[in-house]
C-alpha cells in the first residue's frame, strides 16, 4: 500500500490519492503513517527530477497533489502526536517583487520532507523577517526573487539579521530566476540556486538529515 | 550612433541575415522602466505620465550616444498594455499599489476559467480578450477604454518621430505573445500546467485557434508596418519547466506554422525566449535558414546556442541582468567582449541586454556594454 500511493502521487495520478487518502484517514488509519507514504512519494518524484526524467511542470504538480492529501490528512494530524520537524524554514519574497512560483514549490517540497515552513508570502518588509526569525529561530532563511530590483531589501535584510546577531545561527539562501552567484556574494548568504531540489538537499545538508 | 561604415539599419539588417557586419550591432532591450531606472525618475512618473517616459528614453539614448535599433514596445503604462492585450494579467502600478519606485508587478491567478477555453474558440482571441476578459483585469473602465488608447497612439506617433530625427528604426513595430504563453499567464501557471496533464484537449482546441487568428492578422499587420520583422514573445515553454513531450506536443508544432507564414511573406520572427532554453535549442535549427532571431536572456547557455545555430540563425543577447544591475562596468565589458568574439566571431550576432535592462542597471554598466559594441572590434584593427 505504502509503494501504491506513493507511486500514485509520483505518477501524478490526483484523484486516485485524494480518494485513497479520503478513503484510508476516515477509516482509521494512522494519519502519520499515510503522511509518510505520500512523502515516500515526493522522494519517488525528486530521484526522478535528478535523473532528468521529470521536470519542472512535474515538481509543482506532485507539490499540488501532496498538498491536497496534506490538506485533507490536516484534521487527523492534528489530533495525532506531533512529530519532531526536520528543521524550520522561514521564506519569503521580498518587498519590490510578487512573484512566488519557485518559493512555492520549495516550501511544498520541503514540507513533504518534513520541515516546518514559516511562509511569508511576497512583497515582504525586512522587519517582518527579522521578527519571524526571533521567533521561530529557523535554521534557514530563503529568498526568492525575479526581480532585480529586490536585491537591495534582501540586502538590507542579510544586514538586520547579522545586526540583531541572528545570522550566525543561520543559513541564508537564495533562489529564483534572476540570482546568480553574484548575488549571492552581494548578500553574503550562503547558497544560491534555480533548482528547487537542490534548495531541498541543502536544507537537508544543513540539518544534518535524509531524503525520506 | 557612430562607430562603423554602415547605418544602424543597414548594420543589424546584414546581422539579421547572417552576415558579419563592420561592427556587432547593439539593440539593447530598454522599456520605460529601463529608462526611468537609467534616467533617474521613479516608476511612478513614468507610469503616470508617458510624456516622461519618452523624455527619460530619449535622455539615455543621447547621453550614451545611441544604440542600433529600437527594441520593445515602446512607453506605455501598465493600463495602456492591457488595453492593447499586451499583458493579459492584473497588475500593480507603481505609484498607486506599490511604492513609488516600484516597478510595476503582473499578478499571477487564474482569471481565464477552463471553460473559456471553447469561449475563445467560439468567440474569436481578440473578440473574447476585449469583450470579456479585458474587463477582469482592467485598471479602467469602458468608458475611459478609447482615451487609455489615443494616448497611447500619440506617444507612439511621438517615440517613432523622435527616433527618426535620431536616424533610428524599429527593430520590429508588431509584438505577439505565443498562444502557450498568453493562455499560461491568463490561467495561472499552476493551473494552465493541470490543464496540460489532467484535461489538454480544450487547450489544444484554443492554441490551434489562437494560432489561425494571430496568423491572419499579425501577418498582414507586419507587412503593413514595412519592417520585415516582428516580435514573438515565450517564457514559459522551456525544459527548465516542461518535458520535450510538452514541448513538442502544445508549442513546437504552432511555432513552426507561425514562423512558416511570416517568413512566406519575408518576415523574419525574433524569438523573446527567456528561461533556460538548453534542451530545445536543437529544433530551432528546423526552421528555414535566417527566418528567425533567436533571444536569449543569459539563462540560456548562449555560446552553446551559437555551435548549435551557427549559419542558420541570427542570436542576440545577453548581457546578465544582475551583472547589469550588480556589476562593475569592466565585467560587463569582459562579458560583452566574450560575446562579440565568440558569438559574433563569423556574423549573425547582436549584442543586447539579457531580456530588459533591468530598472537598477548602474548608467556606467549600461554605458559599457554600448561602448564596447561600438569600440571593441576597431579597436582591434
Amino acid at each position: 500500500m505504502r509503494e501504491d500511493l506513493g507511486m500514485a502521487i509520483a505518477d501524478l495520478k490526483r484523484d486516485l490519492v485524494i480518494e485513497a487518502v479520503t478513503q484510508r484517514s476516515a477509516q482509521g488509519e494512522d494519519p502519520l503513517a499515510i503522511l509518510e507514504e505520500c512523502r515516500h512519494g515526493m522522494t519517488i518524484v525528486g530521484d526522478r527530477f535528478a535523473r532528468g526524467d521529470y521536470y519542472l511542470a512535474e515538481l509543482m504538480l506532485s507539490a499540488q497533489v501532496f498538498n491536497m492529501a496534506a490538506g485533507i490528512l490536516e484534521p487527523y494530524l492534528s489530533r495525532a502526536r506531533p512529530s519532531k520537524p526536520q528543521g524550520k524554514v522561514v521564506l519569503s519574497t521580498l518587498k519590490g517583487d510578487i512573484h512566488d512560483l519557485g518559493k512555492n514549490i520549495l516550501a511544498s517540497l520541503l514540507r513533504a520532507q518534513g520541515f516546518e515552513v514559516f511562509d511569508l508570502g511576497v512583497d515582504v518588509t525586512p522587519d517582518r523577517i527579522v521578527d519571524k526569525v526571533k521567533e521561530v529561530r529557523p535554521e534557514l532563511v530563503g529568498f526568492s526573487a525575479l526581480m532585480t530590483g529586490s536585491y537591495p531589501t534582501m540586502k538590507e535584510t542579510s544586514q538586520m539579521l547579522k545586526d540583531s546577531g541572528l545570522r550566525g545561527g543561520l543559513k541564508l539562501m537564495v533562489g529564483g530566476g534572476v540570482t546568480t552567484p553574484m548575488v549571492k556574494e552581494y548578500l553574503d548568504a550562503d547558497f544560491q540556486t534555480l533548482d528547487a531540489l537542490a534548495g531541498v538537499e541543502y536544507c537537508l545538508s544543513v540539518v544534518g538529515g535524509g531524503r525520506k | 550612433m557612430t562607430g562603423g561604415s554602415l547605418t544602424p539599419d543597414e548594420r543589424v539588417s546584414a546581422a539579421v541575415r547572417l552576415e558579419k557586419p563592420d561592427r556587432v550591432p547593439v539593440v539593447p532591450l530598454v522599456t520605460a522602466e529601463s529608462a526611468a531606472g537609467l534616467a533617474g525618475i521613479t516608476q511612478a512618473q513614468i507610469n503616470s505620465d508617458t510624456n516622461a517616459a519618452l523624455a527619460a528614453t530619449l535622455k539615455v539614448f543621447d547621453e550614451v550616444g545611441g544604440w542600433d535599433s529600437l527594441f520593445g514596445g515602446g512607453v506605455s503604462t501598465v493600463a495602456q498594455r492591457q488595453a492593447i492585450n499586451m499583458y493579459p494579467m492584473k497588475g500593480l502600478t507603481p505609484g498607486k499599489d506599490i511604492a513609488d519606485n516600484d516597478v510595476f508587478q503582473l499578478v499571477e491567478e487564474e482569471v481565464l476559467l477552463p471553460e473559456d477555453y471553447d469561449k475563445i474558440c467560439e468567440m474569436g482571441a481578440d473578440r473574447f480578450y476585449h469583450e470579456d476578459y479585458l474587463w477582469r483585469i482592467a485598471t479602467f473602465t469602458p468608458q475611459e477604454q478609447p482615451k487609455v488608447k489615443e494616448e497611447l497612439k500619440a506617444v507612439s506617433r511621438r517615440y517613432r518621430t523622435e527616433f527618426e530625427k535620431r536616424g533610428i528604426g524599429p527593430f520590429h513595430v508588431t509584438a505577439e505573445m505565443h498562444p502557450f504563453f498568453r493562455l499560461s499567464l491568463m490561467r495561472s501557471m499552476v493551473r494552465f500546467t493541470e490543464d496540460l496533464y489532467f484535461n489538454p484537449e480544450p487547450v489544444e482546441r484554443a492554441l490551434k485557434a489562437i494560432t489561425e487568428e494571430l496568423i491572419s492578422k499579425q501577418v498582414h499587420i507586419a507587412k503593413k508596418s514595412g519592417v520585415a520583422r516582428w516580435m514573438f514573445v515565450e517564457e514559459r515553454a522551456s525544459a527548465f519547466f516542461y518535458p520535450l513531450s510538452v514541448f513538442e506536443r502544445f508549442w513546437w508544432p504552432y511555432t513552426e506554422e507561425v514562423v512558416d507564414a511570416f517568413w512566406a511573406e519575408g518576415i523574419v520572427t525574433i524569438f523573446h525566449l527567456d528561461s533556460c532554453w538548453d534542451k530545445n535549442i536543437s529544433y530551432f535549427r528546423r526552421l528555414p535558414k535566417g527566418s528567425a532571431i533567436i533571444e536569449l536572456d543569459s539563462t540560456t547557455d548562449i555560446f552553446r546556442a551559437k555551435e548549435s545555430l551557427s549559419g542558420h540563425l541570427c542570436i542576440l543577447g545577453d548581457v546578465p541582468a544582475t551583472l547589469l544591475s550588480l556589476g562593475k562596468p569592466e565585467e560587463v565589458e569582459d562579458y560583452c567582449k566574450k560575446l562579440i568574439d565568440e558569438v559574433g566571431g563569423n556574423g549573425g550576432f547582436i549584442l543586447s541586454s539579457g531580456c530588459a535592462v533591468p530598472p537598477d542597471c548602474k548608467p556606467e554598466n549600461f554605458r559599457a556594454m554600448i561602448e564596447t559594441a561600438r569600440n571593441y572590434e576597431s579597436s582591434r584593427r
